[in-house]
């Protein structure tokens, strides 16, 4: 083959452009840290890049999803151990107060006492999570306090298509214990009144302490859901996070080692050029 | 018997004809950067023996050179490279705004990363999440409204980018046709000039360096195949004469259209015919190109052609059977399709629900857009921009702040697949597939895997077309070295020849002023 200088040059112009263009591809993955940054460049990790990404963020959300669970089931059990010890206080008083040695303003003393626990219980079926009152059934924006218990329940999705229903409906929970005719306002009328019969209400008192243990035990299992799952999303998070990174993060090392590499032929390739279009037959004739 | 001065004239000769080349080596080293430049070489051609044949001849042994002359003046270049480079560099023209108009739609898509649709759309879906877990809260509603809005805003940009890039390639085809048309009439201003040429017998080398350049760019807009025409009464054309050009546009495969598409029809019976335009003829309406006017025809077949204009109209989109094809048109209905089946649906999961306390559903749509044009029309329905209590949250009546059923509905149209979306006729669903995620992303694949392999054609035909034109250059660039050793060459040759007339003259000397003069 016969070669002409401007072949030569232009040889050396090209093997230059493309040593530039690699040395532009590398500077912009390590400085991207990517190894893409276009579909074309590698279009199925591009795709696949999109789908690991919605996975990973749904599982970010879904956890955030169960930070809110849990909000709610720790602040209800929270509220329940409350309810439950103001309930076996008022059972203590109840057991005292049946016996017969009382006197009259001995029992008013304790209707008093009661008083105070009847409001202690309204204020935890007021109980707020976030502003929201979490015994109210749906009704979350509204003081049960005021309205009396609402009903409805309230699911959150925690993964995809699983919901757990995270509020305790204060109706079933409190029936009309807290009501002007309720309970324990029966209760209270009774020690005022010194009624006699204060010993039948015993069993409506350990009634209402049955139903909030049962609730409790309702919450203690979902706390351990909660618990499972959290952990079970902690760890999808690691793995989506590490295929993420698999598909698109580049490998440091490799990128630096093959930048130097590539430095190195460049130079090469510039210190050979320079040597090989320089010198014609012009040079070296008189 | 010879003639006395017969060495001198051999000698002569040789001086002169030396000197031509001398002077074509001096055009050569001129030249040796001209874009287009063959190099030229006289071809050096014996003169007539002595004696000539004839009957009358003089009787002496054999027949004696007489010197050298100059015969024709020859371009050195190999028609066959010039076909294979032309052919690449028309791929090369076709891939070449193929690949670029996609990077631009990739560029302006800019998927994958933080600010594309997809992680927009991630962020809407969150918010509805976030919505879900805290229905009472109007921040968490304010954000709904807003990241839609932001949705709303992503597509508006894609469909109004994209439009705009469309709109420049549809000034670059327009270009490109006058390029095509301003390179057609060079060519044929230098056709005229080479048949005022070459009928005396002359060799317009230069003109046809000219004309092959002009054709090599011509070829890069669009596939053309040329022949060289010698017309049957064409005077005293050598017969290396390369003739005239006639320019015919051909198939992606070489083959001829039919009838045949010339671009400059020149034939052997009656030389040049004429030229033809290419006129690019459009839908009105929609700015499409329904179609290319080149002389009395009307071309349509765009998918057969090649080369720049032909990638740069595949791009911008063209009117076929119709409906719209062509990279930009199609990516921009698809985004349509699917901003309009997305925003329905959306539409109509969310006027079923219930505002925060409403007793009534609520009956607002969340996306507004215009029927025609969706993904650039789009927007959220101001009036929940306004009080983000309107979005419907809850699905039953009274709209309790706890309800979050409706937004769970609305946060798992992610996941629906488009043929069981209740708002979409049968024929809107047969267009679409998969869920939105999974859709978008296929288009994203697809536009990804088109400009990956437009990219890759152009590298491969830009690697043909450079090997093709290494090997044009092999045969026809100009060499210094070499020219520099003929420069000695013909130095010597005709400082040989001038050494030469001295012997002959030293010789005649003796003939004129040494010979007769015995005892003087």
């Amino acid at each position: 083959m016969r070669v002409t200088q401007s072949m030569l040059s232009n040889n050396m112009l090209r093997n230059l452009s493309n040593s530039y263009s690699r040395m532009d591809k590398l500077q912009d993955q390590i400085s991207t840290q990517k190894k893409f940054t276009k579909p074309s460049d590698d279009p199925v990790a591009a795709m696949m890049g999109m789908n690991y990404r919605t996975d990973l963020n749904r599982i970010q959300q879904f956890t955030r999803n169960i930070g809110e669970v849990r909000n709610w089931v720790d602040s209800t059990d929270d509220a329940l151990d409350k309810g439950v010890l103001a309930l076996q206080r008022i059972r203590e008083l109840t057991l005292r107060a049946s016996n017969g040695t009382l006197e009259g303003d001995q029992r008013k003393a304790v209707a008093e006492e009661v008083k105070q626990l009847k409001e202690h219980l309204q204020n935890i079926g007021d109980t707020q999570v976030g502003g929201k009152y979490i015994f109210n059934g749906n009704q979350t924006n509204v003081r049960p306090s005021e309205s009396g218990f609402q009903s409805g329940t309230i699911e959150l999705e925690v993964f995809s298509g699983i919901k757990i229903p995270v509020n305790t409906e204060g109706k079933a929970l409190f029936g009309d214990m807290l009501s002007d005719d309720g309970d324990i306002q029966k209760l209270i009328t009774a020690l005022e009144t010194n009624d006699p019969a204060v010993w039948d209400m015993l069993e409506s008192v350990d009634k209402n302490i049955d139903n909030f243990l049962s609730a409790r035990a309702l919450i203690g299992a979902k706390q351990n859901r909660v618990e499972l799952m959290e952990d079970r999303l902690s760890q999808q998070e690691v793995f989506s996070t590490r295929i993420l990174s698999d598909n698109e993060d580049i490998d440091m090392e490799k990128a630096i080692i093959e930048l130097t590499t590539q430095e190195s032929i460049h130079r090469a390739a510039l210190s050979v050029g320079a040597r090989i279009i320089q010198p014609s037959l012009t040079d070296f004739l008189r | 018997m010879r003639s006395t001065f017969m060495g001198l004239e051999t000698a002569r000769r040789g001086m002169f004809t030396q000197q031509s080349a001398l002077y074509t080596t001096g055009h050569n080293i001129s030249n040796a950067n001209t874009p287009g430049y063959t190099r030229q070489r006289i071809n050096f051609a014996q003169t007539e023996p002595y004696p000539g044949v004839g009957m009358n001849r003089p009787q002496i042994p054999g027949q004696m050179g007489t010197g050298v002359e100059a015969g024709t003046v020859q371009r050195i270049r190999e028609s066959f490279l010039d076909l294979q480079y032309r052919t690449e560099n028309t791929k090369m023209g076709y891939y070449g705004a193929m690949s670029e108009s996609l990077t631009k739609m990739e560029e302006i898509i800019n998927e994958p990363s933080e600010n594309g649709l997809h992680s927009t759309l991630e962020k809407f879906w969150n918010a509805l999440q976030d919505l879900s877990s805290h229905t009472e809260n109007t921040g968490a509603r304010d954000v709904v409204a807003a990241t839609g809005q932001m949705v709303a805003d992503t597509l508006n940009y894609y469909h109004n980018s994209l439009s705009r890039v469309q709109e420049d390639i549809g000034n670059q085809v327009g270009v490109k046709v006058d390029e095509i048309n301003a390179i057609v009439a060079q060519i044929d201003h230098l056709n005229k000039q080479i048949a005022s040429v070459e009928p005396h017998g002359y060799m317009p080398n230069d003109l046809y360096d000219e004309r092959d350049l002009l054709v090599d760019s011509l070829s890069q807009l669009v596939n053309v195949k040329v022949s060289g025409v010698v017309p049957n009464t064409y005077g005293d054309a050598k017969p290396m004469a390369a003739g005239l050009y006639n320019i015919e546009i051909v198939q992606k495969d070489g083959k001829s259209y039919n009838p045949p598409i010339n671009l400059i029809s020149v034939t052997k019976e009656s030389g040049i015919v004429g030229t033809n335009k290419v006129e690019l003829e459009k839908n009105e309406e929609s700015g499409l190109v329904t179609g290319l006017k080149i002389g009395s025809s009307s071309f349509t077949q765009f998918e057969t052609l090649s080369g720049e204009l032909s990638g740069l109209i595949n791009s911008y989109g063209y009117e076929a059977g119709g409906s719209a094809k062509g990279a930009y048109p199609e990516m921009l209905e698809k985004l349509n399709r699917m901003a309009s089946a997305f925003a329905k649906e959306f539409n109509e999961i969310h006027k079923n629900g219930y505002a925060l306390g409403a007793d009534t559903t609520s009956g607002l749509d969340f996306f507004e857009f215009d029927e025609k044009n969706p993904a650039q029309s789009m927007k959220v329905n101001q009036a929940l921009l306004d009080d983000s209590s309107k979005i419907a949250a809850a699905a039953e009546k009274g709209g309790a702040s706890g309800d979050n059923k409706n937004a769970q509905l609305l946060a798992d149209l992610r996941k629906k697949s488009f043929s069981d979306y209740s708002s979409l006729t049968d024929n809107e669903k047969s267009k679409l597939n998969g869920s939105l995620d999974s859709y978008y992303s296929g288009i994203i694949g697809r536009l990804g895997v088109d400009s990956q392999s437009a990219k890759k054609d152009l590298k491969n035909s830009a690697v043909l077309a450079d090997s093709v034109d290494r090997n044009r250059q092999s045969v026809s660039a100009v060499s210094l070295d070499e020219e520099m050793t003929n420069m000695i060459k013909f130095q010597h040759a005709y400082n040989a020849s001038a050494r030469n007339i001295t012997v002959v003259d030293e010789m005649l000397d003796k003939i004129i002023n040494g010979m007769g003069v015995v005892g003087r």
